[in-house]
């Protein structure tokens, strides 16, 4: 028996977005009784996308931002390339829900201010870890060693996959695993020159499709992707992944779901005697009463850094560092990959082509470097890939020319001579006991200690950043490029949580001196809690994370529900 | 679901609540779906005076004529421009425009005879002509300035360009009838021909 009586849930999931979502539809699926917990506004898959297919003559100002309004309440997400005034409801407010920026050093923090949290707005690369990147720890000392390998992993990953439908191409490469895959989304015939080029005068360097969470065949409930865009608006036919169209609608035909909104969690009471997490506190941010709910396994889905907040607020006479904490490790070897990085080429390749629809991801370089067998020493360790995109040129990037009149009206019009090409890096972060999240003395609305960041890119990054402009642009020029030229700047990097793969802090490992959860998401000091967002990382790859994180939150279920059946926890 | 199936669907899903006055803010209480609501264009503006309109109305179509395809005027332009000098725009830079906007009205019959929306097609181009030479080194006309929301010190000629063009293009008939226009492809075409005299498909998002 895995339902309780004596337990107001068998479950209860703390956040509703990538992760949550995850584990609301396995632990449902499974036979529990699950309350999911969202800090965030209520919101519906479909009518809630406000902005979805709005022409721009709809949009307020016609798409300029609303600057008064999201300087007063969205003064960090505002910054983000896809907070528009099209999918502004689905943002964290940073004026009722701010952390602390005026302490410790600068880092952007994105979140989610609804149900579904940042999978409405995630931008849905889809990429496996290697073998490589399981082991990089144990091999070149920085971190702890992971207790995961790949072959652990990637039953799940298979499992993940075929759920939530990547469209990709195999190619065989042991630095990046091939997964489940839909077909592929067609390339702009100038990118299959580039690719042709890169064969003959690149061969070390593979082009290949984007791995992203859009459908390309319909799945039970979803369809295949329309081409319209702006995915970040909002999909009401489900065709990129999202908690909300996706996980939390098979959890909620389990009939095993309640969902409650608007329930930001307080703190996770500890009870010595059992040695469990008994209650789990909530304040109702719109009545602004105080709940407790209980159950026999919690699972903290909350983000990264919230997840890491959480645990921090909650002491007791046992944990007075916070939950979970005996190692002192929480909080600590915060990562977040660096990008703003790269090279861009024009090319006067295939001219007599345009395009048709709006392909909602570009290409994928994988990591090239510090591969098993290469012997050249770079003077960093790990390594970095490239995104690609298309620059479909138009009148947003040349409207600041000078003349009047029909001629002017025609060039702003006319279909570009030339294509451009940008391919960005992004770099992994190695894992440093120095970049951490920590509890500010300020509080919030609800009197909960606010987050503040400590996070310095480190020589290692700073290395690779250099390797990335000189590599990108030797990979642009082999292409045949007209015209190359970098962006970014190597020296600085970008600002640190605009890679918004904000991960680390709650590390997992063998050793509970030094980690905070077990290998199957579990805390060593609690054995009901799991946590299974970013948190549970030990290094950070290169790749974008979030299929690591579902995959690592299937698994954590199956293991819950294991040890539940067996009276275990 | 095919294109009509889908174009109903977003039919349905349409809120409630009115905008009204200034208030746009597509916020968490004014649940209207976006692609169902008024265009923007048709918001009420009060700021300029009968004459200022006229003017307006006359520059911005110097900027985007009326072609064999609709002109500045015709997408609603001018009321685009008061909207947001009125609504947008802050103080500083309204009042770059309205001084510039001023010596249209006052500076130009002093010097040429009659306010800018009397003077022939050629003084009118010769007029903005000469301001956008005066302004020649502002930065608004560096290569590539054009990912940023707004530069608050530019000059009048550029303030009154940038609106312009960014109204004529965003405006519907803008986007269908210079602009290529379709919201539900349906599918991906890298290799689709390009003929001449082809315009670029509206962007469907503006850049931050």
């Amino acid at each position: 028996m895995i339902t309780a009586k004596n337990y107001d849930f068998d479950a209860i999931v703390v956040g509703s977005g990538i992760t949550g979502g995850w584990a609301a539809k396995e632990l449902t699926e499974k036979g529990l009784r699950v309350l999911v917990l969202e800090r965030g506004r209520d919101l519906q898959h479909g009518t809630g996308y406000l902005g979805e297919h709005a022409p721009s003559w709809k949009i307020p100002f016609n798409g300029k931002p609303q600057r008064e309004l999201e300087a007063e309440n969205y003064e960090v997400q505002s910054k983000l390339h896809a907070f528009r005034t099209t999918n502004i409801q689905f943002w964290n407010n940073d004026k009722l829900n701010p952390y602390a920026t005026d302490e410790g050093s600068e880092f952007q923090w994105f979140r989610g201010g609804v149900v579904g949290g940042r999978s409405l707005m995630w931008g849905r690369q889809t990429y496996r870890w290697s073998e490589e990147d399981f082991k990089a720890n144990a091999k070149d000392g920085h971190g702890i060693p992971w207790p995961v390998s790949y072959d652990d992993i990637a039953p799940w990953y298979s499992y993940v996959e075929k759920f939530i439908g990547v469209n990709g191409r195999k190619e065989g490469l042991p630095q990046l695993p091939d997964g489940e895959f839909q077909k592929p989304m067609p390339w702009y015939a100038v990118e299959e020159t580039i690719a042709e080029r890169l064969k003959q005068n690149a061969p070390d360097v593979t082009l290949t499709n984007a791995r992203t969470a859009i459908l390309t065949e319909d799945l039970p409930g979803r369809s295949a992707c329309h081409y319209c865009g702006p995915c970040e608006n909002g999909c009401s036919t489900g065709s990129y992944f999202s908690s909300q169209s996706s996980t939390l609608p098979a959890a909620r035909a389990t009939n095993r779901m309640t969902l409650r909104p608007n329930s930001v969690v307080e703190r996770l009471e500890y009870d010595e005697k059992t040695q469990r997490i008994s209650k789990v506190h909530v304040i109702d941010s719109e009545t602004l009463q105080r709940h407790s709910f209980s159950a026999r396994v919690v699972f903290l889905c909350a983000s990264t850094v919230g997840s890491t907040q959480l645990l921090l607020n909650s002491t007791s006479e046992a944990f007075p560092n916070g939950l979970a904490n005996r190692s002192g490790v929480l909080g600590q070897n915060l990562m977040d990959h660096f990008l703003g990085l790269g090279t861009m080429g024009m090319f006067a390749d295939n001219r007599d082509t345009y395009y048709y629809g709006n392909r909602p991801t570009g290409l994928y370089i994988p990591r090239f470097r510090n591969l098993p067998g290469q012997k050249e020493d770079l003077g960093f360790v790990r390594g970095y890939g490239y995104q690609t995109i298309i620059n479909n040129s138009n009148w947003t990037g040349s409207f600041n020319q000078k003349g009047f009149g029909a001629g002017l009206k025609a060039k702003l019009a006319q279909l570009p001579n030339t294509w451009t090409f940008f391919a960005a890096g992004f770099g992994e972060c190695l894992p440093n006991p120095q970049n951490r999240v920590y509890l500010s003395q300020k509080k919030d609305r609800y009197g909960m200690r606010q987050v503040a960041f400590e996070f310095n890119w480190g020589d290692n990054e700073k290395a690779m950043a250099k390797d990335i402009q000189a590599q990108g642009k030797r990979i642009v020029d082999a292409s045949g490029s007209a015209f190359t030229m970098s962006f970014g700047d190597a020296e600085s990097l970008s600002v640190p949580g605009s890679g918004i793969h904000e991960m680390g802090t709650a590390r997992m490992g063998n050793d509970p001196s030094q980690s905070v959860l077990n290998k199957y998401n579990q805390a060593h000091d609690v054995p009901n809690l799991f946590v299974t967002d970013g948190s549970f990382m030990a290094s950070s790859s290169c790749v974008n994370p979030s299929l690591t994180y579902m995959a690592f939150t299937a698994r954590a279920c199956d293991y819950a529900v294991k040890q539940l059946e067996a009276g275990v926890i | 679901m095919n294109r009509r199936e889908f174009l109903q669907c977003a039919a349905v899903l349409v809120g409630s609540a009115g905008v009204s006055g200034h208030v746009l803010a597509l916020s968490q209480t004014q649940m209207t779906y976006l692609a169902s609501a008024d265009d923007y264009v048709k918001m009420p503006a009060t700021l300029f005076s009968s004459q200022q309109r006229a003017i307006v109305a006359a520059a911005a179509e110097t900027i985007i004529p009326r072609t064999d395809t609709p002109g500045a005027i015709d997408a609603g332009v001018p009321h685009f421009i008061e909207l947001m000098v009125q609504d947008w725009l802050n103080d500083e830079e309204s009042s770059i425009f309205m001084s510039g906007l001023q010596n249209l009205e006052t500076g130009i019959p002093a010097e040429l005879g009659a306010s800018y929306d009397k003077l022939s097609a050629e003084q009118q181009l010769s007029v903005l002509e000469a301001l956008e030479a005066a302004a020649s080194k502002s930065p608004w006309y560096a290569m590539g300035n054009v990912r940023r929301t707004f530069i608050s010190d530019a000059p009048f000629i550029c303030q009154l360009k940038e609106l312009t063009i960014w109204g004529f293009f965003t405006s519907e008939a803008g986007v269908k009838q210079v602009l290529r226009y379709n919201p539900m492809p349906m599918k991906f075409d890298g290799h689709y021909p390009r003929k001449p005299g082809d315009t670029t498909w509206a962007p469907f998002a503006t850049i931050r």
